[in-house]
């Protein structure tokens, strides 16, 4: 573990914009909230944001991305994209760190996603422990408050100066090549860091363990009533979804420009709360109403992707829970709600 | 792909601003692709010419009197697809704000005391969208409609495929966009209930969305209206929201 000061990261940042050929993007502000967004400077930064409204994966998986072009001049020609940028992430959670392994177990799966992959191998993931946390956030009891892995390099504000953890050879090169001042972390350090840890505190938890969560699921899948009531302001909005960092359903779309000589194949982010996402052709739709696609949200975070994966894929992040108008996508108060055999 | 017969298109125009015809005729160079996909044999915003004879018909403003009934089943007869442009078209648009209010006096603040004088005020008591009156085969929405939407239908309808519009709320492209929701703002929004396309541009430039391209087919409206007064509104000023452009479709989906 090394230190660094305040000045000397703030110097790091810029040398990362100045002279690296990728793009450099770290939370910033964005209204009253925050956002990843490309940096000017390393001024622009907010190392103690809260949360972002959209997590970090639009730059693995980006909201719309081209999959493929096609000409039809006399034969039909496709060529396939996949345009690749590096980039430095700077200032990654550890729940979305955890979120984006994942996503990355997912799209590493047969057939692989060279979309996402290549653009993940290109990527660099400056994490930070966090500071403040948002109202919703229950990251402390879903175990994802902090994390060993998923990072390159991970950063802690210890006042005026930051621990950092190198987390991959990638990492490490970055600092040598800036040639940033380092210091070895002694023992007041790494017990400041402890103390860190220890004093950081959440608004919201879940009041069980996250491991009893697959078999809560299961129990309560023919729990109609419970989920016809929680979803009857749903808006099926999928707002839910598309800021969720373990959600990665696309839709693909066949565009034609309108000289009907090219077009492309495109992808956007799709949400299985929106009523059409389960529609199939000929009209069928799997989950009709509301309240069964409200409980397929929940059945996926705690219960499916468990099956398959073994991962919790709901990291605590409150992300759906504040961005839901109606205020009724918290899964803490869900889980919690279950677990209770509360309404 | 070889194209042998251009379909020929023709643009009708009934209460309404013109606008979204204006948005075609401002397609600039993009007119020209336009031109090589189909024949225009009418429209009376760029040329002189009328014809009778045309497979797709698109048609701008709201139906608001015997004559345009009469218009539109002419269309109706002639063209082979009808496609509404624009909210007046689509859903009513604001022209139906007045369909809850007195008549006379809707007449009165417009004409002033000639209201009654007036030939121009023979109207019917509700304006209606022109599915109100004759089946129409596609909508292309908003106010004004979106260009970009507008040459994707043509495009689909000349190739025989089924136009790609959205059925599903105007947050999905908000939060796409990674906006700061309008009720963290203290705005209030009807984006919930709103159907997308429109790439939520007015919630980008920091408004708010007011519901231009109409309810989306099956809208949470009751939730909405929960939630508006949650948010601090009166019961009035929430039916304000809903009026706005919802008028038509919301007293459509109570009768039905
Ligand atoms: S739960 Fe909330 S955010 Fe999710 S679709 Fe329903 S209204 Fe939208
Ligand atoms: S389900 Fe909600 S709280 Fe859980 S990871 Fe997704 S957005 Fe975050
Ligand atoms: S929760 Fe729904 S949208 Fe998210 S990944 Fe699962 S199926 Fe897709
Ligand atoms: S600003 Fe409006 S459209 Fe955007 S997310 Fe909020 S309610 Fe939805
Ligand atoms: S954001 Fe709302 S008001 Fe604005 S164009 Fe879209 S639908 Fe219309």
């Amino acid at each position: 573990m090394k230190i660094i000061k305040k000045d000397d990261l703030d110097s790091f940042v810029d040398y990362l914009i100045g002279s690296d050929p990728r793009e450099v993007v770290g939370v910033k502000e964005r209204g009253s909230k925050y956002a990843f967004d490309k940096l000017k400077s390393s001024k622009e930064l907010r190392l103690d944001y809260d949360v972002t409204i959209l997590p970090p994966k639009k730059y693995l998986l980006p909201q719309r991305e081209t999959l493929l072009k096609f000409k039809s001049n006399d034969k039909i020609k496709t060529e396939p994209v996949n345009e690749v940028n590096g980039r430095i992430i700077v200032g990654v959670h550890p729940y979305d760190l955890i979120a984006i392994e994942q996503m990355d177990r997912i799209f590493s799966e047969e057939p692989e996603d060279p979309n996402y992959l290549k653009k993940r191998e290109a990527t660099v993931l400056i994490g930070v422990n966090m500071k403040n946390t948002s109202e919703r956030c229950f990251a402390g009891s879903m175990k994802t408050a902090f994390t060993q892995d998923g990072y390159d390099l991970m950063l802690t504000d210890l006042g005026g100066k930051y621990a950092v953890e190198i987390g991959t050879e990638k990492g490490k090169e970055l600092l040598k090549k800036s040639g940033v001042a380092l210091a070895d972390a002694g023992e007041e350090d790494k017990k400041m860091i402890e103390e860190k840890k220890r004093s950081l505190t959440f608004e919201s938890k879940i009041n069980f363990e996250p491991s009893d969560l697959p078999e809560l699921m299961k129990s309560n899948y023919d729990n109609d009533k419970f989920w016809e009531e929680n979803a009857d302001n749903c808006y099926s909005c999928g707002t839910c979804n598309l800021v969720c960092p373990t959600c990665y359903c696309f839709d693909v779309k066949d565009l034609m420009e309108v000289t009907l000589k090219e077009g492309s194949r495109i992808r956007q982010w799709d949400g299985c709360l929106l009523e059409h996402f389960a529609e199939v052709a000929g009209g069928e739709n799997f989950r009709e109403e509301r309240a069964q696609r409200y409980r397929h949200r929940y059945m996926r975070k705690g219960l499916y992707l468990h099956n398959r994966f073994e991962d919790i894929a709901c990291v605590g992040c409150g992300r759906c829970s504040s961005q839901c108008v109606p205020d009724i996508a918290d899964p803490a108060e869900i889980f919690n709600k279950l677990k209770e055999g509360k309404i | 792909m070889k194209q042998k017969i251009k379909p020929k298109v023709a643009f009708f125009d009934l209460a309404g601003c013109e606008g979204d015809q204006l948005q075609i005729a401002n397609l600039e160079e993009k007119i020209l692709d336009l031109l090589n996909l189909v024949e225009v044999v009418s429209f009376r915003e760029v040329m002189k010419e009328h014809s009778d004879d045309y497979d797709i018909a698109f048609i701008e403003g709201s139906a608001t009197n015997d004559h345009a009934e009469e218009r539109l089943k002419e269309i109706r007869k002639n063209a082979d697809i009808v496609v509404a442009i624009g909210a007046c078209a689509t859903i009513g648009g604001v022209n139906s704000i007045r369909n809850k209010q007195n008549h006379e006096e809707v007449g009165e603040r417009v004409y002033g005391d000639n209201a009654e004088l007036s030939e121009l005020y023979i109207s019917w008591e509700k304006a209606k969208p022109v599915d109100a009156v004759i089946k129409v085969d596609y909508k292309i929405h908003g106010c004004p409609i979106d260009r970009d939407e507008f040459l994707h239908v043509v495009e689909s309808l000349v190739v025989g495929r089924v136009p790609n519009i959205p059925d599903y709320p105007v947050c999905v492209e908000c939060k796409l966009n990674e906006n700061v929701c309008a009720f963290e703002r203290e705005e209030f929004c009807v984006g919930p209930v709103t159907r997308a396309g429109c790439d939520a541009c007015c919630v980008n430039e920091g408004t708010r969305c007011w519901g231009c391209r109409g309810l989306i087919d099956n809208p949470n409206e009751e939730a909405h209206m929960e939630v508006l007064e949650e948010y601090g509104l009166t019961p009035e000023d929430v039916m304000k929201e809903f009026d706005l452009y919802f008028t038509w479709q919301k007293e459509a989906r109570e009768n039905e």
